[in-house]
C-alpha cells in the first residue's frame, strides 16, 4: 500500500513485466496489425509516407480519447512556465497557428490561418502574411493583424518586460518561452482592413517559419484588450501594464473561458483529470470536426497506458515506448503502432570544465572513438526498435533539411580501439590500455560517467562506456543522479560525462545557439570556439535555409573535430491507435500527434 | 475525557512545529529546482526567468526566514508558492485529500468487517479447516506485492468486461470522463465501477493483516478467566462471545486500524499510481520528484494532523470499548 518512490519504481517495473506474463500465458492472439486491410500506423515507416500514413476518409461521430502524460497547471504556453508538451497539444486544437511542423519533420503552412507567408525581401528582410479572410475567432471577431501584434509585443522582451526583481510573485510582467526572433522584428503593420501583416526584420532571422507557431499558438488578442482595459483592435498601443494582464489571464484560464478558433472548441477542463472538445460550429476551415467528442485525458504512469488501451477506456496512447510496453500493446487486437525516430536524441556530454578533458582533445577524441554507438544501440533501444541507427550531426536529424553526417567520418562512436590508441599515444600519452597518464605523468580519471536514476537504458549506456574506456586504461565509475537533481547537476557542473537527451527544435539555428555558442543556455559542459560562434551567428541571420544549413554544418564539423558531445541516437517514439480510428499520426515534434486533431475521426 | 483530548491537542503543537521544521530543513537541502528550471526546458529560461522563479519560490531567501513565511503563511490559510507555475498548494491538497479518502473509506470499510468476521471465525473454530482456509489466505494476501496484486486485478477487471460486453469496471480514475447518456444512476454506476477495482486492492491487504490481530486477540480473550467464568455460570454461547469476548477482542484492532487508516490516508502511493487516482500519495511523489519544498509541506502537515488524530481517537477508542481505563 505504501512505498518510497525506488521502491514504487522498482514495483510498477516488475509489475509492467509480470502484466506481460499474464498476457504471454492468457494467450492473446490479438495482434497489433489491422484486420480490414489498411495499412494503419505501419505504414508511417514508409519513405515519404510519414505525413499521410493511416490516412482515411471519415464518418461523423464518435468520441477519442487521447493521453496526456502530466496535467497542465499553466494555460499559457509562450510563458516560460507554461512551454509543455501536453499545453502545446491541449492548446493546438483550439489556437491557430502559421507554421505547423508535420511528422515528417517539415513545417507546414496554416492555410485555415493565412493564405500565404511569402518573404518578399531580404535585405531588409521582409514577410507579408495574407490572413484567410474566413478566418474568425469563435466569438465572431475577426483574426486579424492585431492577433499577430499582441503576440509581438507580449514576446519581443521590450514591450513587456519581465517582472521587475522586487515582484516575488511573477505577475508583474511577461516572461516568454523565448523571445528568439521577436525580438529581431522592427515593424508589423496591418494592411487590407487587418487581414494582411508586413513583418520588417532589423536583423535577417533564418528561422521566420518559427513565429507565430511552430507550437506556440496566437491568443485572442481582443479578449486580452478587453480584460486589461485596453483599446480594442489597437494592441500598438497596450501598455505593459495592460499586456501583462492579458498575459496572466491566459495563464490561469483554460480555453473554455476565452474565443478560441479551431475545428474543436474545448467544453470542459477537469483538472487533472480531462478535457473535452467539441466540434466548434464556427469553424470556417476545409475540414470539418468528425468525431462527436475529443478527450485528452491525463494518465500520469505510462505503464499504466496500455491497459486503458485494452479495456476501451482510452483509443490513443503516447507514452516513451519501452521493450515491456511495447510487446503488451502488439498483443491488444486492434491496435495499430508505429515506433517512429523524433526530434529527441541521446548523446554523452563531456565536461570540458574537468582539467583533464578540458585540456586534452586527442583525450577526448580517444573517448568518442572507443566507444562503440552501435553495440550502445543493440543492447539498448534496438531491443524493440532495429531501426535505431547511429545520428551523426548534432544540429539536424535525419529526414530534415540539412542532416548530414559530419561525426562518422571522424572515428567517433565506431567503437574502433586501435584508432582511439593511436589518439593517445601520437599526443604522447602514457599507459595506453592500463593505467592511462597525461603527457606530463598525471593520472587520466577515473572520471564519473552520470545519468537519471531508474533509466534503465541510461544505465546501460554508462556501463558500455564504462567497459569500453577500460580498454583504453580509463577507469569510470557510474554514478546515478536523483530523480530531481539532473538540473544541479548540468548547472553545477558536476559530472564529468553524462548522458541524457537534447529535444532538437524544428529550427535548428536557435537550438545551435542554446547549445553550442559560448556561454549558450545548454552549454552546459563549456564549449567554446571563437569560429563556431561566428558560423552560428551567420546562420541565424542568413534568410536562405540552405545556406543556414550549411552554415551549421561547418560550426558541426569544428565542433566535432573538438569532441566535446557524441551524439547517440534519436530516441524512438511510439504512437498506439485503435484501427477503427483514421488519420492520427507519429509527429515527433515538440507538437506531438495532436497537430491534426481535426482531421481525426471514426474510419468511413 | 474533554481534559485530556484538550491537552492532546495541544501536546500536539510543538510536536507539529519541530516534525515540519526538521522536514523543511530535508526537503530544501534534496535539491535545486531553481537549477532544475533552468536546465529541464528547452529553449533554456533567460536568466531573467531564472531570477523571477527563484524570487517565487523563495529560493533567494535563507532557509529560516523561508520557515517563517511559510508557518506564518499556513496559519492564513496560504500553503506558500508550487514550483508549478499557477498552482493553488491548498486546494489541491484538499482535492487530493478528498479523493484518497474516497478511495480509503470503503476499503477500510470492507476491510474491517471481513477482518473482525473471519477473525473471530478462525479463532473460534482454531485448528479447522477453515481455519487453516482461511490462515492461508490472510498469508497469501500479505505476501502479494500490491502492484502485483493490482495488476491482477486489472486483467480480471478487462476479462470481466470482455465477458459481459459491458464497460463497467474501470481501471484509471475516479470516473470515466463522459458518459453517453448522462443520468444519475449512470454516473453512480460509473463511479461505483471504476471503485470496485482499488478498493479490492485496498481492503484484501489491510484485512489479511488485521484479520490476524482479530483472530490472536480474539483466542487470547478466549481463554481468559472472565470467559470460563461466563461460560461455567451458562451464559449462552452467543452471548459470550458477542457481549463478553469480541468487546473486549476488538480493543487492539481498534488501535491498529486507527494507525493504519491515518497512514493510508497520507497516500496508498502503489494503488493510487497504478488506477490513477489522483490523490495524496501522487501529490508526495510529483512533489518529492521536483523538490517541491511548500507543496511537500503541505502534504506533510496534512499527514502529520491525520497521525495525530487517528492516534487520539485511538486512544479514545480504548477508552470506550474497555470500561477499566479511564482519562482523567
Amino acid at each position: 500500500m505504501r512505498a518510497h518512490t525506488s521502491a514504487l519504481t522498482k514495483g510498477l517495473t516488475l509489475a509492467a513485466g509480470l502484466t506481460l506474463i499474464l498476457a504471454a500465458c492468457s494467450g492473446g492472439s490479438g495482434g497489433g496489425s489491422d484486420k480490414s486491410g489498411s495499412a494503419g500506423l505501419t505504414s508511417c515507416t514508409t519513405q515519404g509516407k510519414a505525413n499521410t500514413c493511416n490516412g482515411g476518409t471519415t464518418k461523423s461521430g464518435g468520441s477519442f480519447t487521447y493521453v496526456l502524460e502530466k496535467n497542465i497547471q499553466q494555460w499559457n504556453v509562450q510563458d516560460v512556465n507554461g512551454n509543455t508538451f501536453e499545453n502545446a497539444e491541449a492548446l493546438e486544437v483550439v489556437l491557430p497557428q502559421v507554421f505547423v511542423p508535420q511528422p515528417d519533420l517539415s513545417v507546414a503552412l496554416n492555410t485555415d490561418l493565412v493564405t500565404s507567408a511569402t518573404q518578399t525581401s531580404s535585405s531588409p528582410q521582409t514577410i507579408v502574411y495574407k490572413i484567410n479572410p474566413k478566418a474568425s475567432w469563435n466569438d465572431g471577431t475577426p483574426i486579424s493583424a492585431d492577433d499577430f501584434i499582441y503576440y509581438w509585443r507580449t514576446n519581443n522582451g521590450k514591450d513587456c518586460p519581465p517582472p521587475p526583481s522586487s515582484d516575488a510573485t511573477q505577475t508583474k510582467g511577461c516572461l516568454p518561452q523565448s523571445t528568439a526572433g521577436y525580438d529581431r522584428i522592427k515593424s508589423l503593420t496591418a494592411s487590407d482592413n487587418g487581414k494582411t501583416v508586413t513583418m520588417v526584420m532589423s536583423k535577417p532571422y533564418s528561422d521566420w517559419k518559427s513565429l507565430f507557431g511552430a507550437g506556440y499558438p496566437l491568443y485572442p488578442a481582443h479578449v486580452a484588450e478587453k480584460i486589461s482595459g485596453a483599446k480594442t483592435g489597437d494592441a500598438a498601443h497596450m501598455t505593459a501594464a495592460q499586456m501583462t494582464a492579458g498575459w496572466q489571464y491566459f495563464q490561469k484560464n483554460p480555453p473554455t473561458k476565452y474565443a478560441t478558433a479551431g475545428a474543436y472548441k474545448m467544453s470542459e477542463w477537469a483538472d487533472n483529470d480531462h478535457a473535452t472538445y467539441v466540434p466548434d460550429p464556427k469553424w470556417w476551415g476545409a475540414k470539418k470536426a468528425s468525431l462527436k467528442r475529443l478527450v485528452f485525458k491525463v494518465i500520469s504512469d505510462a505503464t499504466q497506458e496500455p491497459i486503458a488501451l485494452k479495456n476501451n477506456e482510452v483509443q490513443g496512447i503516447y507514452p516513451q515506448p519501452e521493450v515491456d510496453l511495447v510487446n503488451q500493446v502488439k498483443d491488444i487486437p486492434n491496435v495499430t503502432y508505429v515506433i517512429g525516430n523524433g526530434l529527441t536524441w541521446e548523446h554523452f556530454d563531456l565536461n570540458l570544465h574537468n582539467p583533464v578533458i578540458g585540456k586534452y582533445t586527442a583525450l577526448r577524441q580517444a573517448m568518442f572513438t572507443a566507444i562503440s554507438v552501435k553495440d550502445i544501440i543493440a543492447k539498448t533501444v534496438g531491443q524493440f526498435d532495429p531501426s535505431v541507427k547511429a545520428l551523426g550531426n548534432h544540429n539536424f536529424v535525419p529526414g530534415q533539411a540539412g542532416y548530414q553526417d559530419v561525426v562518422s567520418g571522424t572515428g567517433q562512436g565506431s567503437g574502433d580501439l586501435t584508432k582511439a590508441k593511436k589518439y593517445l599515444t601520437d599526443a604522447k600519452f602514457t599507459g595506453v590500455g592500463s593505467a592511462l597518464k597525461t603527457p606530463d605523468g598525471k593520472s587520466v580519471g577515473p572520471f564519473n560517467c552520470r545519468y537519471t536514476t531508474g533509466n534503465q537504458i541510461r544505465q546501460s549506456e554508462c556501463q558500455i562506456l564504462q567497459s569500453d574506456l577500460a580498454n583504453l586504461g580509463i577507469k569510470v565509475t557510474i554514478k546515478p543522479i536523483g530523480a530531481a537533481d539532473l538540473g544541479t547537476v548540468l548547472a553545477g557542473h558536476q559530472y564529468d560525462i553524462i548522458v541524457f537527451a537534447w529535444v532538437a527544435p524544428p529550427f535548428p539555428t536557435s537550438g545551435a545557439q542554446q547549445n553550442w555558442y559560448t556561454g549558450g543556455g545548454g552549454n552546459y559542459g563549456g564549449y567554446s570556439d571563437k569560429k563556431v560562434d561566428a558560423l552560428i551567428a551567420q546562420a541565424i541571420g542568413e534568410t536562405d535555409q540552405t545556406k543556414a544549413a550549411s552554415l551549421l554544418n561547418q560550426a558541426d564539423q569544428i565542433m566535432t573535430d573538438a569532441a566535446y558531445v557524441l551524439p547517440l541516437y534519436q530516441k524512438p517514439t511510439f504512437l498506439a491507435v485503435q484501427t477503427r480510428y483514421v488519420n492520427m499520426r507519429n509527429n515527433a515534434t515538440n507538437v506531438g500527434p495532436a497537430y491534426n486533431t481535426g482531421e481525426w475521426g471514426l474510419k468511413k | 475525557m474533554l481534559a485530556y483530548t484538550v491537552r492532546r491537542i495541544l501536546v500536539s503543537i510543538p510536536v507539529l512545529v519541530v516534525s515540519t521544521f526538521v522536514v523543511f530543513l530535508v526537503v530544501v537541502n534534496s535539491g535545486d529546482p531553481v537549477a532544475n528550471f533552468a536546465t529541464s526546458r528547452q529553449p533554456a529560461p533567460s536568466k531573467a526567468a531564472v531570477a523571477a522563479f527563484a524570487r517565487h519560490i523563495h529560493a533567494d531567501q535563507p532557509v529560516m526566514e523561508r520557515y517563517w513565511h511559510w508557518i506564518t503563511g499556513v496559519l492564513h490559510g496560504d500553503f506558500g508558492p508550487s514550483v508549478q507555475s499557477n498552482l493553488d498548494i491548498g486546494h489541491d491538497l484538499f482535492t487530493r485529500f478528498r479523493v484518497t479518502v474516497t478511495l480509503v473509506a470503503s476499503a477500510m470499510v470492507i476491510a474491517l468487517l471481513l477482518a473482525v468476521v473471519f477473525g473471530v471465525f478462525s479463532a473460534i473454530r482454531q485448528y479447522s479447516a477453515a481455519d487453516y482456509a482461511i490462515t492461508f489466505v490472510g498469508f497469501l494476501f500479505l505476501a502479494m506485492p500490491v502492484f502485483w496484486f493490482a495488476v491482477l486485478l486489472k486483467q480480471a477487471g478487462i476479462w470481466f468486461n470482455e465477458q459481459t460486453g459491458s464497460q463497467f469496471l474501470g481501471t484509471i480514475g475516479e470516473k470515466s470522463p463522459y458518459l453517453e447518456v448522462d443520468t444519475t444512476w449512470n454516473e453512480f454506476t460509473d463511479r461505483l465501477g471504476h471503485l470496485v477495482l482499488p478498493t479490492i486492492t485496498l481492503a484484501l491487504v489491510s484485512f489479511a493483516s488485521w484479520t490476524r490481530y482479530t483472530r490472536a486477540s480474539m483466542l487470547e480473550v478466549l481463554g481468559s478467566d472472565y470467559v470460563r467464568l461466563a461460560r461455567a455460570k451458562g451464559l449462552r454461547r452467543r452471548t459470550v462471545l458477542v457481549r463478553h469476548a469480541l468487546r473486549t477482542a476488538l480493543i487492539p484492532l481498534a488501535t491498529v486500524t486507527a494507525l493504519d487508516i491515518a497512514i493510508i490516508l497520507g497516500g496508498a502511493v502503489i494503488t493510487e499510481t497504478i488506477f490513477q487516482w489522483h490523490g495524496m500519495g501522487e501529490m508526495l511523489v510529483q512533489s518529492a520528484q521536483a523538490v517541491d519544498v511548500y507543496r511537500t509541506m503541505a502534504w506533510l502537515l496534512l499527514s502529520a494532523v491525520v497521525v495525530i488524530g487517528f492516534n487520539l481517537l485511538a486512544d479514545l477508542l480504548y477508552a470506550v470499548l474497555d470500561p477499566r481505563i479511564r482519562y482523567d
